[in-house]
């Protein structure tokens, strides 16, 4: 449809970015996939939001776009939208089920597609097995995860999936010995690559060479201009091993920091647990739901007495209700490309 | 033992030395006599024996008077009796030859007008030698060791046969003997009633005291009066109807342990008196009642006269137990029914959940269908029991089983204060006209067999009709994301939940009571699954997904908001205006009403459940939207890109613009002349 620009990393008001023609720019900004969704909902709630105003309704709109929250409880073709969109869906689930994973409940991959569903009732279930699939190594599905590492492969995946399908489809030719780069491959490493097919299968566990992969991989990434892990990060996944195989390298992804930090959408894995704001909140709604239980059913609790952990615990029992209004929105996040 | 009326009043055999026999027997159908006398004499007489003759001088010249000639005969064994013409005078006709050791039948010579024989205790093995008693009358064989009935074939008049406690096998060679009486065969080995049909005059059969192990063959007795059938093994009775004159029956001490195996006796109109007593039947505890209500005519039972209060009591009790007979085998057919149709709603439902093969699952399911049709008896045509549509009815009936309508594809069934629901086409029943009582009794409604997406569809019906359900109970229905839980929210009050395993993936989660707890919270629910709910569990399920709810509720921007919760109202408010057509009055009362139940859980009531069909449905419809959408916003972007060129193109060529209208203007002016006359033309070439 569009052609795609090819000028991955600008800043704001960088000359690139200026220089670029129009339609290019609206597609790579996604601008008109957001201004479409907006004209559609307008016209699907006409009758609502007339009577407060359009000026308004835009207004809303994008600010919610802005905050992430525009992704909740939509249809799964606009989640999968926009890079922004997917980052804010995992934001999301990450926001509100923390707690799940803060209790130290471990689900199944089942269980994770269920929660999913909440937040997106048509989500597909292959996403969330693939996902489960990279935890488990393509093990047992059935076993249990935990939340963060369930989380930290679904991002990957998720965020990444047009990405990780070439990936994968690249691993497969390199297992069985085509090698989608013969120009540019040294032949010293053509011989090793002839060599391959010999030991077949049981070669399989064993993987393949990192390097060899991680050329490969840093021509895709040149071809492929969206959504696409930060390349110097990749190589630097690459060069700590000598073989891996294809969901050893997707767990390196998961677990590395630089990419979890750039894609932006998800604190580091140490603080994953840690939401203050929300905790508060979460604590004056515990209160409110006792004491409306206990005054209907006047029986007394002692607080704290399951094993959670709390450690945020602090000045909640003294904040007691204030009216049932809302808190306001503590915090702004930034998207980041 | 010979009955009483036939007893001979005498001393033991040891006093016959000194009194006299003294046999009286009455009968009424003798026309002739009422009396027939006997009495032995203390006559003596000496007869020339052989070696028999010896013997009985030897054993009763001791005891009695040789008042008994016995003479050998011709015949080695046979002796020969002869009286003396005195004796023979007196007691012409009878003869009374008791416990004289006889084991054969003696020749009696010359005495022709015997009327009365008398062989008692005696052992005597054969009946013979008397067949020149053609005036015999009566005749007693009591105590002897006869085995077979023979020899009476010339006694065309007798009246008495007395054969008791002998050896005999079977009732044969009677029948010349078509004046009989009273035939005695008690205490014999007989094992079946025979060749009695043409003694016509019988009025007594005694068979005491056999091996009987039944009574049929009674035909042709017409005469009969009593028949004793006490000390037998006797189970069935038949043919009792076919005697006419027939009043007393004596069946004590048989093997009789229902009534339908005497049944043909309450055909017979004479029966007056009867005895089970001994029997089974007898023990059983609606024996008397069974009797006396199926024979209205017995005075006395068990030697007992029956009162006409008994005899009320007996109708009552047998009423009653009809009444019950007949409504256990209703229930139980109805039951049945029910098994039959839950059997094919489950074989459905199995098949639409693992609808591989269209073609050939279609297939089974018509061959399901036929059997199961032919064994249900119906034709999908309803059959319905409500309260209110029949008549008042029996309490046995209302307490128990309210079975409705019973059809081969749906169950839908009230008992008690339960609804349950079986197969998707149960649903519809929701519509019918419910009575206000059974509506208002049922506190528990069970789905099973039905897809949970269709439930949610008349969970406004439910509401509304049964305002009541407490308890729902979901089996088999499909529940396989907990997003379907926020569809229940719509009820007006859940107290317990019940969420069968079978049929219901959900349950597999670890978290899912935690997510109806924490959705449902404004329920405050007692019991899921019969456990209690507990304060703890309710802080749980709150810390697990307060946040949701919280993010829910105050992320999303408001047009979202109103959005969602206007697709919520609305859909209820099509369910209702489809039922009940378009009343204001009622859409503002459920206005109301779900207006107040966001206010109490504004955060919750972000979560909503749209069926998948539904949201399918949503979707299809957005897409035509989302095309307009993209027309337009390409127009617009092309109409900005246009203008945003042109800008360009403009800023481009503005500077040699801007100078050229400079250079134009400065040469325009540079001859002043020339240009005052250009100016004054323009002035006129205006007017």
């Amino acid at each position: 449809m569009l052609k795609l620009g090819s000028y991955p990393g600008q800043r704001m008001l960088s000359p690139e970015r200026l220089a670029l023609p129009d339609y290019d720019y609206l597609a790579q900004r996604h601008v008109l996939t957001y201004m479409e969704d907006a004209v559609c909902q307008l016209l699907e709630n006409k009758e609502d939001i007339s009577q407060y105003g359009i000026a308004r309704f835009f207004t809303e709109y994008f600010n919610s776009v802005c905050q992430g929250t525009h992704i909740l409880f939509r249809e799964f073709s606009f989640i999968q939208a926009t890079p922004h969109n997917r980052a804010s869906f995992l934001r999301a689930f990450w926001r509100c089920f923390r707690t799940v994973g803060k209790n130290g409940d471990l689900l199944t991959m089942k269980e994770y597609h269920c929660l999913l569903q909440l937040l997106c009732p048509d989500f597909p279930l292959e996403l969330t097995q693939k996902a489960a699939r990279i935890v488990l190594m393509d093990d047992a599905m059935d076993c249990l995860m935990s939340f963060s590492d369930f989380l930290f492969a679904f991002q990957i995946q998720f965020y990444y999936s047009e990405f990780l399908e070439s990936v994968a489809a690249i691993y497969q030719d390199l297992l069985s010995g085509k090698n989608p780069n013969t120009v540019i491959v040294p032949t010293s490493s053509s011989g090793q690559h002839r060599q391959r097919p010999a030991v077949g299968e049981a070669s399989l566990p064993e993987g393949v060479e990192a390097s060899l992969f991680s050329q490969c991989l840093e021509n895709l990434c040149d071809r492929h201009k969206y959504s696409c892990p930060p390349p110097a990060l990749v190589k630097e996944v690459l060069s700590n091993v000598q073989r891996l195989t294809f969901y050893g390298f997707l767990m390196a992804l998961s677990k590395h920091h630089g990419i979890n930090q750039a894609l932006g959408a998800l604190p580091d894995r140490g603080d994953l647990m840690h939401d203050p704001a929300m905790d508060e909140e979460l604590e004056r709604l515990v209160m409110r739901s006792r004491l409306h239980r206990t005054s209907r059913q006047h029986r007394a609790t002692e607080p704290g007495a399951f094993g959670f952990q709390r450690r945020d615990k602090l000045e909640a029992p003294e904040n007691m209700l204030s009216a049932s209004a809302p808190t306001p929105y503590p915090y702004r996040w930034e998207p980041r490309e | 033992m010979i009955p009483g009326k036939y007893r001979s009043v005498s001393g033991r055999a040891t006093n016959n030395v000194n009194c006299g026999l003294h046999l009286v027997i009455q009968t009424s159908s003798l026309p002739e006599k009422n009396k027939v006398e006997f009495r032995l004499n203390k006559e003596t007489s000496s007869f020339p024996g052989r070696l028999l003759q010896h013997d009985l001088e030897r054993n009763y010249s001791s005891r009695q008077g040789d008042h008994i000639n016995l003479v050998s005969s011709s015949m080695p064994s046979f002796p020969i009796l002869q009286r003396s013409s005195e004796e023979k005078i007196l007691y012409s006709d009878r003869l009374t030859l008791e416990r004289q050791k006889l084991t054969v039948c003696p020749v009696i010579d010359g005495e022709e007008h015997l009327r009365l024989l008398n062989f008692q205790h005696n052992f005597i093995t054969r009946i013979q030698n008397i067949s020149n008693l053609q005036r015999l009358i009566f005749l007693d064989l009591y105590d002897n060791q006869i085995e077979e009935i023979s020899g009476l074939s010339t006694l065309r008049s007798l009246r008495v046969l007395l054969l008791g406690k002998n050896r005999i096998k079977k009732i044969s060679n009677l029948e010349n003997l078509k004046s009989l009486d009273v035939l005695d065969l008690h205490g014999n080995q007989i094992t079946k009633i025979e060749n009695v049909n043409h003694l016509c005059a019988l009025r007594v059969l005694n068979l005491a005291r056999n091996l009987l192990s039944h009574v049929d063959n009674l035909t042709g007795l017409d005469s009969l009066t009593e028949l004793n059938l006490r000390h037998n093994q006797i189970t069935f009775v038949r043919d009792v109807d076919n005697l006419p004159c027939l009043q007393r029956l004596f069946l004590s001490f048989n093997n009789i342990s229902n009534f339908e195996s005497v049944c043909c006796l309450a055909d017979s109109a004479s029966l007056s008196d009867i005895t089970f007593d001994g029997n089974p039947i007898a023990q059983e505890s609606w024996y008397k009642h069974t009797v006396l209500q199926n024979m209205m005519q017995l005075r006395q039972l068990d030697m007992k006269r029956v009162t006409e209060e008994e005899r009320r009591m007996a109708s009552l009790v047998a009423k009653k137990e009809e009444e019950k007979k007949r409504e256990s085998h209703k229930q139980s057919l109805l039951k049945e029914k029910k098994r039959l149709t839950i059997n094919n709603v489950a074989r459905k439902w199995d098949l639409q959940q693992h609808r591989v093969t269209s073609i050939a699952t279609n297939q089974d399911r018509k061959d399901t269908d036929s059997p199961s049709q032919d064994s249900c008896q119906m034709d999908g045509s309803t059959i319905s029991a409500f309260p209110e549509e029949t008549g008042p009815l029996d309490p046995v009936l209302t307490n128990a089983l309210q079975g409705l309508s019973v059809t081969d594809t749906h169950l839908v069934e009230v008992e008690g204060d339960t609804l349950s629901l079986y197969g998707s086409g149960a649903l519809e029943s929701l519509d019918r006209n419910w009575s206000v009582q059974t509506a208002g009794m049922v506190t528990t409604v069970s789905f099973t067999f039905i897809e949970f997406d269709e439930i949610v569809q008349v969970l406004p019906k439910l509401k509304m009709k049964f305002p009541n359900s407490l308890h729902l109970k979901f089996k088999e229905t499909n529940l396989v994301m907990l997003q379907q839980f926020n569809a229940l929210a719509q009820l007006r009050r859940i107290d317990q939940l019940t969420i069968d395993p079978q049929g219901n993936p959900v349950v597999n989660f670890t978290l899912w009571k935690y997510y109806v707890l924490f959705r449902l919270s404004h329920f405050s629910m007692q019991k899921i699954n019969g456990t209690e709910v507990t304060q703890n569990d309710m802080i749980m399920a709150e810390r697990l997904f307060g946040i949701l709810a919280h993010v829910a509720s105050s992320e999303l921007p408001q047009y979202r908001v109103i959005s969602i919760l206007g697709d919520a109202r609305k859909k209820q408010f099509r369910y209702l205006q489809e039922t009940k057509g378009k009343k204001p009055g009622i859409v503002n009362e459920e206005n109301n009403d779900s207006k107040r139940l966001v206010g109490e859980n504004t955060n919750r009531a972000m979560l909503n459940y749209t069926t998948r069909d539904f949201y399918n449905e949503k979707l299809e419809e957005i897409k035509e939207k989302k095309k307009f959408c993209q027309m337009y916003i390409e127009d617009l972007v092309k109409e900005a890109t246009e203008i945003n060129k042109k800008n360009e193109a403009l800023q481009k060529l503005w500077p040699q613009m801007f100078i050229e209208l400079v250079r134009d203007a400065v040469i325009e002016i540079r001859s002043k002349n020339s240009y005052m006359k250009l100016c004054l033309q323009q002035i006129t070439d205006q007017k």
